[in-house]
């Protein structure tokens, strides 16, 4: 087997050479793209159509927004009303938020951080991109067809049989996508059992595998429950084959079990690779070994095993059975302990690190906070008692909004920041970047914050007015600017990122100074990842915060700050080649 | 390219049938295996669902369910497991031709598999186009013959039928696809194509998802044909 | 911290087992006569409903075994193959828990509560009936929908 024979984490930094083809430059050609099997490009690809529906997804949202600015509403009919807050909830779940990080982020970094040549199943992969679009087609031409308006849950038999909206097209994408899901995930759990490096054990694979591998466990077993019972109101509304139809003596709540036993897990699928980006992200702007390796590690795990036992507690008012609700509602609870590990972690890694505030890591001290106000009023809404209260209000709303967007967005354009270097070989500026995060930050906070306060006085969710209680108008009112700020907020990443293809200064190898086997090969890889596959001698995360916290120093007074040498560098080298 | 490409070209020299992405034939085939399982896993679930919803609307019916059950031909369900099992048979030889590079063996076991889905979906046609004409298809003119319900009420009668026809056709689905992707494998022993000539992990697949089907198709025929009286 | 620089589950293989083609031959065989004994079964009264139904779907399970573990090679199959088929069954059982609504649902203290009858004993809290009527508070902005 060939192998560098010396211990990666000291030569290879340096001792790999900037080679000249990568997988971006290999083939220009649209065919090289379209019919690539390498991982890279496949994850580029998600990250452009992801994008796309993203802004969709956010334009909705705006148009929400706005439609609640005024007690009674000022730009939406009811009817479309309905059909715009459907358009958010589906594209933002099953077409970003669990496809964002796995399938961008995922399919990027897996093979490099684990040192594999690529994926498993390469073509498996570039059909996974094409299910995908293929359900995103058939979502897109349902909502363009004259939209759908049974909200993103499809409870019957409001959706098998009353609905004149174009459910069945609509479900059939979501179908489809369903099944991209799922050959994903096949690929990550394979690629993670098979396809490390030699050396590369268990126990020295960043976290951001473990959390990708507790992803792609949650996708096999969950997503093709959803899958067959989407199918069961395709079929009872294309083959009139009578599944959950009530008037027939068919249970509509069993669909809302077999709906939640996917749908609960699928926020697990949205969460957990966040939680792994971020793990990268605070051990790496901290300097410092994550603490408590083992618990992050196992914790993904338990979390993906818990999220299978609690699918209930979003059915306590739905004539559940109260006896399993004291114990959906019980073990709802426990799921709050490998999150809270996950987060005292975090905190504790945080300890005498080297901390350096850059963008990446500037989200990342984001997410701390907004994951853990969503996680906690949570507990609110696992609550037999309180849930009765606050269940399809807005706090529900800002509840998973704070864990979504405030978790799972937000994890996503810091790792989206932090291995942009990588992906594209390019810097983003770092300053406009900074006040950008937190400007998110902010903007996430007023858009959210005021929809819990206003939740709970009782403003119901999915209502398009609220002309019974006009005092909810200046939270209404806060949580739309809010959603303003948050807006730009998005746009101007875009906006600096897509002028960083070309303008950027080129990246290093490493820029960050980071560790892993990713930031090994140069920028962007080669299309085979390493020029030689490596071997692993050591754990990842071997920072030493107090020698760089010295050299720091010393730079410091050399007006240079050490962890901009090597972005300073390949500038200094761009001008000198010009 | 030129370097990148030159240096993974260990084991490339004998092993056509090994991608670039793995070291060698080991992993390779360690790989599709369990590939292959984590997918069946996914089968699994996605009819568990479906078993799930029939025990429920099962045990709430129990008598309804019962009579209509009635209406159905035990004996070519218990001839189309027959067949199944025979062919569950066949393509585990195939597989082991495979591992012997036997291809004429292949082909021959291959063949009876094709034959025996072929028989498989022709009762199922039979089956289904008896339901069609006595009524029983779900929908507005349910049970306009009512002497084919035994007695059971409609409305639980049609619950059961759309179950039937849901679960038994979806399972038939597989069977086609499984007979295309049998067909395609064949194409590619037919042709000595190095693909599944070197290598017998395509045919171990094809053997694995054929099973599988084989595998529904046990807890399907005792629950939906032989219902005990309650 | 240096250790063996090779992957901790490189080593187990073993795929290429060839099954006897008499064992699978046995198999099929045994398992015709097992559905021969669904059939027999299924005529027979173990005496309760449940007991027949609990019979049928063992017999079946026992099938499913001699599939899996002999026709789907899991016998020589590698361990995490097997982790995965026990995993897949097991979350499968788990979805059965969605069951243990249904079974539970008879046994809520509060029979009757969700008709709208005032103080009717099973109710957690006694409701008031007719609800107190609010003044209607209508918005500045109001404007009626169509």
């Amino acid at each position: 087997m060939s192998a560098i024979p010396a211990d990666p984490n000291v030569t290879a930094v340096s001792a790999t050479p900037r080679t000249e083809t990568n997988y971006l430059n290999a083939d220009w050609s649209i065919k090289s793209w379209l019919l690539t099997g390498d991982h890279k490009r496949i994850g580029i690809l998600y990250l452009v159509t992801v994008s796309f529906f993203f802004f969709l997804g956010s334009i909705a949202a705006g148009l929400i927004r706005y439609e609640l600015t005024a007690p009674a509403g000022f730009i939406l009919e009811s009817e479309t009303y309905n059909k715009v807050f459907s358009a958010h909830g589906i594209i933002m779940v099953f077409l970003f938020l669990i496809v964002a990080i796995p399938a961008i982020l995922g399919n990027f970094l897996l093979p490099l951080m684990i040192g594999a040549r690529d994926m498993a199943f390469p073509r498996l992969n570039l059909l996974s991109w094409y299910l995908f679009m293929i359900g995103g087609a058939c979502i897109m031409g349902g909502m363009i067809n004259g939209g759908v308006d049974s909200g993103w849950t499809f409870y019957v038999p409001y959706s098998s049989m009353y609905a004149n909206s174009n459910v069945t097209m609509v479900l059939t994408g979501i179908f489809i996508a369903g099944f991209s899901s799922i050959t994903t995930g096949i690929n990550f759990i394979v690629t993670t059992h098979k396809m490390r490096a030699p050396g590369m054990t268990w126990f020295r694979l960043p976290l951001m595998v473990w959390a990708l591998y507790a992803t792609g466990v949650v996708i096999i077993l969950g997503t093709p429950v959803v899958a067959v019972t989407l199918l069961c109101i395709i079929f009872e509304r294309v083959f009139h084959l009578p599944i959950f139809s009530a008037e027939l003596g068919g249970d509509p709540v069993l669909f809302q079990h077999l709906f939640w036993f996917y749908s609960h897990p699928a926020v697990y699928i949205m969460i957990l690779p966040a939680f792994g980006v971020q793990s990268e992200l605070i051990a790496n702007f901290a300097r410092k070994r994550v603490f408590g390796y083992h618990l992050i590690a196992f914790s993904s795990l338990a979390i993906a095993g818990l999220g299978f036992l609690v699918w209930g507690h979003h059915m306590f008012i739905s004539s559940e059975s109260m006896y399993q609700g004291v114990v959906f509602s019980l073990i709802s609870f426990l799921v709050a302990i490998p999150s809270a590990i996950k987060v005292f972690n975090w905190t504790a890694t945080l300890y005498k690190g080297n901390i350096r505030l850059q963008t990446p890591m500037i989200y990342a001290l984001g997410f701390i906070g907004l994951f853990t106000i969503g996680g906690l009023t949570g507990l609110f809404l696992g609550c037999l008692g309180t849930d009765v209260h606050l269940t399809n209000t807005y706090f529900i709303v800002a509840h998973f909004h704070y864990v979504m967007v405030g978790g799972a967005v937000t994890a996503f354009l810091g790792g989206l920041h932090y291995w942009w270097p990588k992906m594209t070989g390019r810097l983003y500026p770092e300053s406009i970047a900074k006040w950008n995060a937190v400007l998110v930050f902010i903007g996430f906070n007023l858009t959210f914050f005021p929809q819990f306060i206003v939740g709970f006085m009782g403003m119901p969710r999915r209502y398009h007015y609220y002309y019974f209680a006009p005092e909810f108008q200046p939270y209404h009112i806060m949580s739309t600017l809010g959603s303003t700020v948050l807006a730009l907020s998005f746009i101007i990443p875009g906006l600096y990122l897509t002028r960083s293809l070309t303008k950027g200064a080129k990246a290093s190898a490493n820029p960050w100074g980071a560790h892993g086997l990713e930031w090994e090969t140069s920028s962007p890889p080669p299309t085979s990842n390493f020029l030689q596959i490596p071997v692993v001698l050591d754990e990842v995360y071997d920072f030493d915060p107090v020698t760089e916290h010295e050299q720091d120093k010393a730079a410091q007074a050399l007006e240079v700050p050490s962890y901009l040498s090597n972005e300073a560098k390949s500038i200094e080298s761009e001008k000198e080649k010009r | 390219m030129a370097a990148i490409a030159s240096d993974h070209g260990h084991g490339h020299g004998h092993d056509e049938a090994l991608h670039h992405q793995f070291e060698d034939m080991e992993q390779q085939n360690d790989s599709y295996i369990v590939g292959m399982w984590t997918f069946l896993v996914t089968e699994v679930m996605f009819f568990g669902a479906l078993f799930l919803i029939y025990t429920l609307y099962r045990s709430m019916y129990q008598l309804d369910f019962y009579l209509a059950h009635k209406v159905l031909d035990t004996r070519m369900g218990m001839i189309n497991t027959f067949v199944l099992l025979f062919s569950s048979f066949t393509v585990a030889m195939s597989v082991r031709f495979a591992q012997l590079q036997n291809r004429m063996g292949v082909l021959a076991m291959l063949g009876i598999t094709q034959i025996c889905a072929g028989t498989f979906m022709v009762i199922k046609y039979f089956e289904y186009q008896e339901k069609f004409g006595h009524h029983l298809y779900p929908g507005p003119g349910f049970g306009s013959s009512p002497s084919y319900l035994n007695g059971a009420s409609p409305n639980f009668a049609q619950l059961y039928f759309g179950l039937y026809f849901g679960m038994t056709g979806l399972h038939g689905l597989h069977v086609l696809i499984g007979m295309i992707v049998i067909g395609y494998l064949m194409a590619k022993w037919w042709r000595n194509s190095p693909m599944v000539t070197k290598d017998y992990i395509p045919t171990e697949l094809v053997g694995l998802y054929w099973h599988f089907v084989d595998l529904v198709w046990i807890f399907l025929f005792p629950l939906m044909y032989l219902m005990p009286k309650p | 911290m240096a250790s063996t620089p090779l992957s901790s589950d490189s080593k187990h293989g073993g795929h290429s087992h060839i099954i006897n083609p008499w064992v699978l031959f046995f198999n099929m065989l045994w398992l015709m006569f097992l559905l021969v004994i669904t059939f027999i079964a299924s005529e027979f009264d173990f005496g309760n409903v449940i007991i027949n139904n609990v019979v049928a779907m063992l017999i079946a399970t026992v099938k499913a075994v001699f599939v899996i573990w002999i026709f789907m090679g899991v016998m020589h199959a590698s361990k995490l193959a097997k982790i995965w088929v026990v995993t897949g069954f097991g979350v499968l059982f788990l979805m059965f828990g969605i069951l243990g609504d249904y079974a539970t649902r008879q046994y809520e203290p509060v029979s009757g509560w969700e008709t709208n009858v005032p103080n009717n004993g099973g109710s957690a809290f006694p409701r008031e009936w007719p609800p107190q009527k609010k003044p209607e508070q209508v918005g500045e902005n109001f404007r009626p929908r169509g």
